[in-house]
């Protein structure tokens, strides 16, 4: 157990006065580039974010990622330390080869620490569906500050990369590498408070990646600074011809150059920047009945805040999005089952020896076996769910039915997006549309472990937010928003077209720097226009927005042209 | 993003098996089974003949090949693994297509077909389902001017090999062939009898050979057939097929449909009907025996794969492929016909021809019609194809080898050949330092060994040599000269031949035999 001394350390005094040193910024970061392992391990008693701790000296430590310490999640491959996907099959893997993502940032030097626990092969929202056992947000609210910091609530760190989320946010590395395959980075990010930025699919590679969904997999950046979280990016983001999905040099300048006008124009250098230029789109879907109101409440400062500075907001309807969440489970369970067919302890891996008396003439007998004993539950559930949607009879269905939601997703991002997809051959540009949008990254704060919340279909909700972004491969970046009224953090998404990355970057780091100073003055916040009770009226260029709290509902529609 | 436009259908097992008009024939009566007509079709699983596998970075193994040696973890299926697609493996299939006369895809696309078995190391087989590489086409067989249409040519992965000791009770498993590329090739019902079928192999064979797509070896397992056949009255529909699975020679995929069309026949007749089943072939009894019913056919749970993009063909590169196309049998053989060989000196080539290594990656090997071509560019066709055919053929042959281990280059024949036409050596001369060429696997230019063991030829001016050997034979064979003189001229050869035996070859027996008649006249 760590000393209080040693955590009041950690955990510098709470001051109302700025956000972010209660986000633990400037705390534990001493930028050392061989940070004294047993205080990792003894942070670690009380988050479990780490499962393997690196011994290894770093082999370049000259680079420009050698001031940087970095955890990454336990389903990429390193030759290093075992990759388990906190899963019992791989209980004791260890991979013959490091993932692209770890070779180029081992190239650039950056100081591996370990390996962040996770949710089973990147399935959960929570991360408690792991062999390692449940990850512990280190998040401390103001009305804890008297408790020691390991006797504060026990909160999920969500998931799946709830081991890189709070190993960033417990000071234990400065970056972590997660995987995001329906909000498994911006997730935990916006639970304990940090920057998590899922790219644009195919920036980076997903060789050494282990599969959950294929179609989806995104390796992800968590840091607390979107400033650090875009130097790793920076340093893992290029073409690999092992990751047959990956996009090409030509595709990524095309996208590059469509928002390159943009990104310049927007300078996160000053406290006050120029935001004219900036279309922020409002997707009216993204509030739906679930949504905790008081998450309303924090996401609406920072876009008052944002409108101050000039941007536009337009509202946006992206109808096909209440469709998503299932469309998502169907397809990432249907490509579950069949990645995780491989899982049969033969070549490596567990396996458990069959039962007496098992008539082992039947291969898939000798399967059964070790697949029923390395598995947890939730895999288990999804390996039946997507066995299931691909039989002949429920093919179309739901697999493809789930397809055809996909591509209505795609098409409604596409039309709400000012510059067209890179992605796409011909598509023209559509001058009404808008550069970025935003919305919350979580219809509620961290849940209690051991709650309701983390059994049931709960845990499954929890992704409605962000999985569109994921079924489109759209780069989302989810950074802090304040917190809501239970005193937890709140985030707020960033989502901008395929391959706007930089962009969507740019606005994070513009979010992050004027959050110290956003509390005085709203421009444009005007009560007059609230002829209901519970409606709060914003002004924004030229448009009046409501939004009306019903109990629990709560849209942000547009209403009143001036 | 890679989402297709969701192209799949579900196709059923019976879609892919289309009786179609266009291809009824003529009925067929067999005096094996008056009254009913056989109908036949082949899917043939043909190992494409690449350097590496068709995902992975892996060279393909040969068979003998120590156990897995040849494996990455791709192949055995290691987490984190991901495919990339040999475009050689790629430009091997669409060759075999436009040697089909099947219409290549712009766009195809690659599936995942499910099920667990030990030599399926990732739990599923990457393959073209719904969106082959290539649809049409057709294949002539060699007799009877009868063209079986092609369905569909669809590339896919091969599985491993695991093999089953009865005495330990247990499997062992070969990961070198895991992921070499295949090209499934499934044609027509529109075989008639087993023969037709053998037709069908053999040609199929000869142009995947031709191409340099597949070495087609069914012993060696890198050419496996399927066969679908059903038997029918006489003008009634196609009856109900059965599949019998993996037939290793041509000879018994004969003997397995013949059986198996005596079945269903006895079946019909009998007032059963034939229940729909895949069969499995049974060497020793010569027949089939059933795997199982279709009922119990996998659901193989067919899904587009995740990571492979479309595969995207431009109409550009199939039009360098077919630019490039090695020549196909049927062309070779009415190009060496138009040279003026006759049809069995032809043949002959083409039958040496075929026997030839296929090289990797579509790299054509040195086979006997390329021999033939490099030695007749300035030659007589004809001249040429008698050394290749009586001389060459026929002295590997006497010593039990085969043109594959030929030693002697096309310089060094091409240079025989014109020594003896040039009459620099006489023909005998010719043959025997081939010989001592082949004999010796030597590498030397034939003038200098034609100088080494002085078997120039005597030149036609130079008379007085001849004159002396001439004097030497008839004096060695006094009653041979006698009988010559006293009216027999068939005795002259024997001088002749003595001469020859004197000069040890270097005389030229038409001169020789000119002296000779000469002084015996005297």
């Amino acid at each position: 157990m760590p000393s209080v001394g040693g955590l009041a350390r950690i955990y510098p005094p709470k001051s109302r006065a700025s956000f972010r040193s209660r986000s633990f910024a400037t705390s534990y970061a001493r930028r050392s580039a061989n940070p004294c392992a047993d205080h990792v391990r003894s942070l670690n008693d009380s988050t479990n974010a780490l499962v393997s701790f690196s011994t290894e000296d770093n082999p370049n430590p000259h680079g420009l990622l050698s001031s940087l310490t970095v955890a990454i999640k336990d389903n990429i491959c390193t030759t290093a330390l075992p990759t388990t996907c906190s899963s019992g099959m791989l209980h004791n893997f260890t991979s013959p080869f490091d993932a692209t993502a770890v070779e180029l940032l081992k190239a650039g030097g950056a100081n591996i620490v370990g390996k962040a626990n996770c949710d089973e092969f990147g399935m959960g929202s929570l991360n408690v569906n792991s062999v390692h056992g449940p990850v512990v947000n280190p998040y401390r609210t103001l009305n804890e500050e008297l408790i020691p910091w390991a006797e504060r609530e026990r909160r999920s760190a969500g998931g799946s990369s709830g081991g890189s989320a709070a190993a960033v946010a417990a000071g234990m590395c400065d970056a972590a590498l997660g995987t995001d395959t329906g909000g498994s980075v911006r997730l935990p990010a916006s639970y304990c408070s940090i920057t998590g930025l899922k790219p644009s699919y195919g920036l980076i590679s997903r060789w050494g990646v282990v599969s959950f969904a294929d179609s989806l997999d995104c390796v992800g950046v968590l840091a607390k600074s979107v400033d650090t979280v875009k130097t790793v990016f920076d340093s893992i983001s290029s073409y690999d011809p092992k990751d047959p999905t990956a996009a090409t040099p030509r595709i990524r300048g095309k996208a590059q150059a469509s928002v390159e006008a943009l990104v310049s124009a927007l300078d996160a250098n000053t406290s006050k920047p120029d935001l004219s230029a900036l279309r922020i789109g409002i997707p009216q879907e993204y509030f739906p009945s679930e949504l905790d109101i008081t998450i309303v409440t924090a996401v609406r400062k920072v876009l008052e805040r944002l409108m101050s500075l000039g941007a536009q907001l337009i509202p946006v309807s992206l109808p096909s999005t209440p469709y998503a969440l299932s469309a998502y489970y169907v397809i990432t369970s249907a490509e579950a089952s069949s990645n995780l067919a491989r899982y049969d302890g033969v070549q490596y891996g567990t396996r458990s020896p069959t039962l007496p008396g098992t008539d082992k003439s039947k291969p898939s007998n000798v399967y059964a076996h070790t697949r029923s004993a390395g598995f947890g539950v939730e895999v288990q559930k999804r390996i039946l769910l997507g066995t299931y949607a691909l039989t002949a009879d429920a093919f179309d269905n739901y697999f493809l039915q789930a397809q055809r939601v996909r591509q209505l997703i795609k098409s409604d991002f596409d039309s709400a997006f000012r510059v067209p997809n890179a992605q796409l051959s011909s598509s023209p540009q559509n001058a009404d549309g808008v550069d970025i949008l935003l919305h919350p990254s979580a219809i509620r704060t961290a849940p209690p472990l051991d709650s309701d919340a983390t059994s049931g279909l709960d845990p499954y909700l929890q992704d409605v937010m962000t999985v569109p972004a994921s079924l489109a491969g759209l780069p989302a970046l989810s950074v802090p928003a304040g917190s809501a009224a239970d005193g937890w953090p709140v985030g707020i998404s960033i989502v901008g077209q395929w391959g706007s990355d930089e962009l969507v970057l740019r606005i994070g780091e513009i979010i992050q720097r004027t959050a110290d100073t956003d509390d005085s003055y709203i421009i444009g916040l005007s009560t007059s226009f609230a002829p209901k009770r519970n409606r709060v009226v914003i002004y924004a260029g030229n448009m009046w927005y409501y939004t009306d709290m019903h109990e629990n509902n709560v849209r942000m529609d547009v209403r009143y042209d001036m | 993003m890679f989402i297709r436009r969701c192209p799949w259908r579900s196709v059923q097992l019976h879609q892919l098996w289309r009786p179609r008009q266009i291809h009824t024939r003529e009925p067929i009566h067999d005096k094996r089974w008056p009254g009913w007509e056989v109908v036949v079709g082949i899917e043939v699983h043909a190992q494409i003949k690449s350097r590496r596998k068709l995902f992975s970075e892996s060279f393909t193994s040969r068979p003998g090949e120590v156990p897995n040696t040849t494996v990455s973890p791709y192949d055995a299926a290691f987490p984190g693994t991901l495919p990339t697609l040999n475009p050689k493996c790629v430009e091997l299939a669409v060759r075999t297509a436009l040697a089909l006369n099947s219409e290549v895809q712009f766009r195809s696309a690659f599936d995942r077909k499910h099920y667990f078995y030990s030599d399926l190391p990732a739990g599923y087989q990457i393959t073209q389902r719904y969106s082959p590489l290539a649809n049409g086409g057709y294949l002539k067989l060699s007799k009877g001017n009868i063209a079986v249409g092609i369905t569909q040519i669809q590339l896919e992965q091969d599985t491993a090999k695991s093999t089953f000791n009865g005495l330990r009770h247990t499997s062992l498993i070969d990961l070198n062939r895991a992921g070499s590329g295949l090209m499934e090739i499934v044609s027509e019902p529109d075989m008639r009898s087993p023969e037709e079928v053998a037709d069908y192999v053999r040609t199929l064979q000869a142009v995947l050979r031709a191409v340099g797509s597949s070495d087609g070896n069914m012993e060696q397992g890198s050419f496996r057939c399927d066969v679908n056949v059903s038997v029918n009255r006489h003008g009634e529909p196609h009856g109900t097929r059965c599949e019998i699975k993996n037939l290793n020679s041509v000879r018994f995929m004969m003997v397995a449909i013949t059986s198996e069309v005596f079945r269903h026949i006895e079946l019909l007749e009998s007032g059963c009907l034939v229940p729909q089943e895949t069969r499995g072939f049974d060497e020793d009894k010569a027949e089939t025996f059933k795997l199982r019913s279709k009922e119990d056919s996998p659901d193989y749970r067919y899904m587009p794969d995740p990571n492979l993009p479309s595969l995207l063909i431009s109409e550009e590169y199939i039009e360098v492929i077919r630019k490039t196309m090695p020549e196909l049998p049927d062309a070779t053989r009415a190009r060496l016909l138009n040279l003026g060989l006759s049809e069995r000196d032809a043949d002959v080539l083409m039958t040496v021809d075929s026997g030839r290594e296929v090289g990797f990656d579509g790299e054509l090997g040195n086979g006997a019609v390329a021999y033939f071509d490099a030695l007749a560019q300035h030659r007589d066709p004809k001249l040429v194809v008698n050394w290749m055919t009586h001389e060459l053929l026929g002295q590997l042959t006497a010593r039990k080898e085969t043109f594959s281990d030929n030693p002697v280059s096309v310089a060094q024949l091409g240079e025989l050949m014109d020594l003896v036409q040039d009459g620099k050596i006489t023909g005998t001369s010719g043959k025997s330092l081939l010989k001592h060429i082949i004999t010796n696997q030597s590498s030397a230019a034939p003038s200098v060994l034609a100088q080494e063991f002085s078997l120039e030829a005597v030149s036609g001016n130079d008379t007085a040599t001849l004159q002396t050997w001439c004097a030497e034979a008839i004096e060695a064979l006094p009653e041979e000269a006698e009988a010559v003189r006293r009216g027999n001229p068939r005795v002259l050869n024997k001088l002749v031949g003595k001469v020859m035996q004197l000069s040890r070859g270097r005389a030229d027996a038409q001169n020789a035999r000119v002296v000779l008649s000469d002084i015996l006249r005297r």
